[in-house]
């Protein structure tokens, strides 16, 4: 694996605004025969919400050369465990905000929202929905109706989410690939890989995505100066469910709102009057209507959600369908060597084509599955210019996605090299990126609102082209009503400029060094609207987020700072730094950008001492800074993170093995990264390794 | 080596520097959810709590007499000294109390208390308590008729007369600066506790115990308005105005003329029906057989047209008035009148009702919440004819209170009064589970 920092998309295509991250894997010509790794452990200690637990994870990879011409490999991995848990029970004030978490629990705020608690998100206001009208059918209680708030939200009960998803995850992978040598010079390969299994994760939601499949096929032919490879990405979420929409309709089976809140309203009305305090009468209202309410693992709790996450969110379910696939044709051709290395130069182009398939439980595809193709073409051209002094390099692609206009994207380098091993590199480059293909073409209910894509078709469907949201903070702030009118999404690019310093200190001492600054331009993100739609009754609304480029030109900068030293007797040190800060954002605009503004990594490890050097050890601490973390899901701050790695290890030459004792998260410190995700805290293993040395 | 010895000391340096700090470098526990602390008011001291001060002993007694009562809506102390309740409480103090007992005819002493039972206290005081709600006098609004608020005191079990969740209901007005419970002054207002807010009341509000047909139905000087409703409902199978009158969730106002005022009415109406035929009696009896002896031999025909141009002198036509009044004023006599066959076309259901319905108000008033300058309001009859200009109220206030209240009708000449007695079986405030009842002078005239 290798990552490349920085805007980078003159090589590499949409998307490269941050860096990107180059795999590779081990070729079965050159790396052969048997590697086994198995590691066993443990995890949830101290975890308030749930037992210690075991960790396994069993890999192995089997690869052999038939003959000079014929290779194959095949590898699999499977992991078990207890997933770490979401835990965050803070109350989400999602109405009047641009999200934000607050104070208040199930006891004590009757329109609680619970970050991890679901089924919550549904929530009126019951003075005007329900308590008026009681009063018109209950006279004799109207006058006294009229003295309660104008506004008195409450939301349903919710569940955690522990109490609704199996924290067993299971994950497997398998591939297989074959490489034939058509020339010595030129390899073709057929690869395979499939896996799947169950886990949660954050988007624009939390997912419990369970049996998920995903499988790549790939076809590819190399050379030292080219290749030609085509492959396909096949997704199928499975029986993988949005949590809140799942939880909200499980609700409505069980009890519709309807009912429910009518429940509340007339218990809340006589606890009231009957000399209880507001919160105590909410409290009870609550208990009369959720009376029944499936308890958490019942057989009537289990029939009714496997019911609901098995039916699609478009037929008041939980289930999402996802079965996208993606399409790539990619080659290249380095003419380098052909220009006897006088000047390095290559060009390549790729094909890519999306096919959004979710059954329209993600996507607006009210005509079908949504395809979009792509094409980009690139070429790059260094050159020393003083030798072992100045090199340039220029680059630049050109990119078509079929729903927005072509993009040129150049970039150029210059490489000072003062003295040996010192080097300073000067960079201008540009990126873009198209909006991602959630962006362009989710349509989907959330909790607040719904998400919708940037493509005009949606903004047609939601009517938003005649009558254009407003801009929801402010309205809720101060009433004013600021309409968020229809624009095409334009592709956001980023013109940065980059130093860096490297310099290799007595072959011992490695730093490197970096600014840059990045400004973009037609930054995407969210905007959150309020649509009204009945222009004869001004209460009846809906809450919209929409995606737009910003108008501002918003800025980021950073720069980073890293030291290798490698000392004697096999300890090397390693510590870095960096920084990332954005500027400029628009009020009321959702940027997403979740980078702390300083993070760091310092590491010390040995790679081999005591007896015969068999034992190595590493231990790394990271940090990184408080977030203001923004996301679909939920806003709020994130604390600062400390994390301590370590690992023993014992090397076993004799069976080419390792052991290791090691953890992932050494102080148990739980933490995370995102609002809404779990709290993770320590792994620890001991890991068997055959044959990877 | 000895490089190599000083490398690893200042590595060992470092490494414990660094264990020092990685160790104490903590991550933020995530933190729980924080529950929401209700603001707890400036007052510490529960309703309950309050009612220890000596002007208000009497009150104290009764609470804790009445809180021995094993009550399906809670224990009286229980409520009031819930520190996480939430009520309105209307606590006469003791000179209020005295002043109550006079009215009941009691002796004004704190021992009348013994009069009443446990039950019974826990009754009286749950309807001096508005459950849920911290009405300070600045929420009490000056609306008409008033605020229709309902009391903790749950009339019975709900049943096909009551309906869930019906409580005596009590209501709140404010006038000027004044506030009111029914129509009884708060003497101080917004003594607040914890728990919520008590006022200062001039007597003890008595709950009734009785709806408005059960009153209408039994009391003497009611006779009329009773057979004029139960007209009103001939032959309709729902018995439309009993019905109203008897259901214990409706809320009205009833302007109840007195027996005189129905037959005062009635008889101006009857006689000019009955004249005609009484005229005629007249001049068959008494004038043609006067004519034929003073006119020996006059033709039949002729002696009528001189006996008919006599009875419009005097004092034939004095006299003539007289027995038809007389004869009307005996068929008005009795409230079966509204049954007499002779009048059946004239006095029908529907005519009847009309004129019912224009005394009944929508809604409960009592003597403080009417206007000072007359001011029109729909009556039931609105229902009917949407158009109608409704009754002329007015209220004049004196230094103790309302000392005067006019109601007319459209068609009347002049304005019926309220006959002034506010008290235990008067005739003006008189309050019953669905509506008031104040007595009037002159029977209210739609058209």
């Amino acid at each position: 694996m290798e990552l490349l920092p920085g805007a980078s998309s003159a090589l590499y295509g949409s998307g490269g605004m941050n860096g990107t991250l180059l795999i590779s894997s081990k070729n079965p010509f050159t790396s052969t025969g048997l590697s086994v790794q198995a590691k066993g452990g443990a995890m949830n200690l101290n975890n308030k919400y749930r037992d210690a637990s075991p960790y396994y994870n069993i890999g192995f990879r089997w690869a052999q050369k038939v003959s000079d011409k014929f290779a194959y490999k095949v590898t699999a991995e499977y992991i078990k465990a207890q997933d770490w848990l979401a835990r965050d029970y803070r109350n989400y004030k999602r109405v009047g905000t641009n999200g934000a978490v607050g104070i208040g629990t199930r006891e004590t705020d009757p329109n609680y929202d619970g970050i991890n608690v679901y089924g919550d998100e549904t929530s009126i206001n019951l003075r005007s929905l329900v308590l008026d009208a009681i009063g018109t059918k209950v006279p004799f209680w109207e006058s006294y109706i009229k003295t309660l708030p104008q506004s008195i939200m409450v939301s349903r009960t919710g569940y955690t989410e522990d109490q609704l998803v199996d924290p067993n995850t299971v994950n497997l992978k398998a591939a297989a690939s074959l490489h034939y040598k058509i020339t010595p010079r030129i390899e073709a390969i057929l690869m395979g890989q499939v896996g799947g299994g169950n886990t949660v994760y954050t988007g624009s939601d939390r997912y419990s995505l369970k049996d998920f499949k995903i499988a790549q096929y790939k076809l590819e032919f190399k050379s030292d100066n080219w290749f030609l490879r085509a492959y396909t990405t096949q997704e199928d979420a499975g029986e993988s469910h949005n949590l809140t929409a799942t939880t909200r309709q499980f609700n409505e089976r069980w009890k519709p709102s309807a009912t429910w809140f009518q429940e509340y309203g007339f218990t809340y009305l006589n606890a009231k009057m009957s000399g209880i305090n507001d919160i105590n009468a909410h409290n009870m209202a609550r208990a009369a209507a959720d009376n029944g309410r499936p308890e958490v693992g019942s057989a009537q709790f289990k029939e009714l959600w496997d019911k609901v996450r098995l039916t699609p969110i478009y037929q008041n379910g939980g289930l999402f369908l996802d079965k996208s696939d993606l399409y790539v044709a990619e080659g290249q051709y380095n003419f380098t060597s052909l220009l006897n290395n006088a000047v390095e130069f290559l060009v390549g182009g790729n094909w890519r084509q999306f096919v959004l398939n979710s059954e329209n439980t993600l996507f607006h595809e009210k005509d079908g599955p949504i395809k979009i193709n792509e094409i980009g073409a690139y070429g790059q051209l260094g050159k020393e210019i003083i030798k072992n002094f100045l090199k340039f390099t220029v680059s630049g692609r050109y990119d078509k996605n079929e729903f927005f206009k072509g993009k040129f994207t150049p970039r150029f380098t210059a490489l000072i090299k003062p003295a040996d091993d010192h080097s300073i590199r000067l960079s201008y480059q540009t990126a873009y990126r198209f909006p991602s293909t959630q962006q362009q073409w989710i349509d989907l209910s959330v909790g607040s609102g719904t998400l919708i894509g940037a493509n005009k078709k949606i903004w047609e469907a939601y009517d938003l082209i005649n009558n254009p949201g407003i801009s929801a903070p402010e309205f809720v702030a101060n009433g004013s009503r600021n309409a968020v009118s229809y624009k095409e999404v334009m592709p956001e690019t980023v013109v940065s400029y980059e130093l860096g310093y490297k310099a290799l200190i007595q072959k011992k001492f490695l730093v490197d060094a970096y600014v840059y600054t990045g400004t973009y331009n037609h930054f995407i993100g969210r905007r959150d609207v309020l649509q009204f739609t009945d222009a004869t009754n001004p209460s009846v609304y809906r809450g919209i987020s929409v995606v737009v480029n910003s108008d501002a030109k918003v800025k980021t900068f950073g720069w980073g700072m890293s030291v290798d030293w490698r000392l004697p007797s096999n300890f090397a040190l390693t510590a870095n730094i960096s920084s990332d800060e954005i500027k400029d954002v628009p009020d009321n605009f959702r940027s997403s950008f979740n980078a702390p503004k300083y993070r760091s990594l310092v590491g010390l490890s040995n790679t081999g001492f005591g007896p015969k050097n068999l034992l190595g050890f590493s231990v790394n601490w990271r940090w990184q800074d408080k977030i203001d973390f923004e996301g679909d899901f939920a806003t709020g701050n994130i604390p600062s993170i400390h994390v301590v790695d370590a690992a023993l290890m014992y090397k076993l030459p004799a069976l080419k093995s390792q052991i290791k004792l090691g953890a992932n998260n050494l102080l148990n410190q739980y933490y995370t990264n995102a609002i809404g995700n779990p709290s993770i805290g320590g792994l620890y293993y001991l890991a068997f390794t055959y044959n990877l040395l | 080596m000895i490089t190599i010895n000083k490398y690893i000391h200042k590595l060992n340096f470092s490494i414990i520097l660094f264990s020092a700090f990685i160790l104490q470098a903590c991550n933020k526990e995530l933190p729980e959810a924080v529950p929401i602390e209700y603001p707890v008011g400036s007052a510490s001291e529960t309703v309950l709590k309050k009612l220890d001060a000596p002007e208000y002993s009497i009150l104290k007694t009764a609470v804790l007499k009445a809180s021995n009562f094993t009550s399906s809506t809670g224990r009286l102390s229980d409520i009031l000294g819930n520190p996480e309740g939430e009520l309105t409480f209307f606590a006469p103090d003791n000179t209020a109390i005295l002043t109550s007992f006079t009215l009941l005819g009691l002796p004004a002493n704190a021992s009348s208390l013994d009069y009443f039972s446990a039950g019974k206290l826990d009754t009286l005081l749950k309807y001096h308590m508005i459950g849920g709600r911290t009405l300070s006098s600045d929420k009490i609004t000056s609306t008409f008729p008033n605020m229709y608020l309902q009391s903790a005191l749950v009339l019975a079990a709900p049943s096909k007369d009551l309906p869930p969740g019906l409580r005596m209901p009590i209501f709140l007005d404010k006038v000027g600066t004044n506030n009111f419970a029914n129509y009884v002054p708060i003497t101080q207002a917004d003594i607040l506790a914890s728990n919520g807010v008590l006022h200062k009341t001039a007597i003890a509000l008595l709950p009734p115990d009785q709806v408005l047909w059960q009153k209408i139905a039994t009391h003497a000087d009611y006779s009329y308005f009773k057979s004029a409703v139960i007209k009103a409902d001939e032959g309709d199978a729902a018995k439309t105005l009993q019905a109203a009158l008897s259901n214990a969730a409706a809320n009205l106002t009833v302007f109840a003329p007195t027996n005189a005022a129905f037959q005062a009415l009635l008889t101006a109406q009857i006689t000019p029906g009955v004249l005609p035929l009484v005229k005629q009696g007249y001049i068959n009896t008494y004038i043609l057989p006067a004519i034929k002896a003073a006119n020996p031999g006059i033709a039949d025909a002729d002696a009528m047209v001189m006996a008919t141009a006599a009875a419009n002198t005097e004092p034939h036509k004095t006299n003539i008035l007289n027995a038809a009044q007389a004869q009307a004023a005996g068929m008005a006599g009795t409230p079966d009148v509204f049954n007499n066959p002779a009048l059946a076309s004239v006095l029908t259901p529907q005519t009847v009702k009309g004129l019912v319905v224009y005394h009944i108000l929508g809604t409960r008033a009592f003597s403080v919440n009417l206007p000072t300058t007359e001011s029109n309001f729909p009556t039931l009859l609105n229902g009917a004819i949407a158009a109608h200009p409704g009754i002329g109220i007015k209220a004049v206030w004196g230094a103790a209170g309302v000392t005067a209240i006019t109601v007319k009708g459209l068609a009347n000449a002049t304005a019926s009064n309220v006959l002034i007695n506010q008290f235990v079986n008067g005739t003006s405030d008189q309050n019953f589970i669905n509506g008031a009842v104040h007595r009037i002078d002159q029977v209210l005239r739609p058209q």
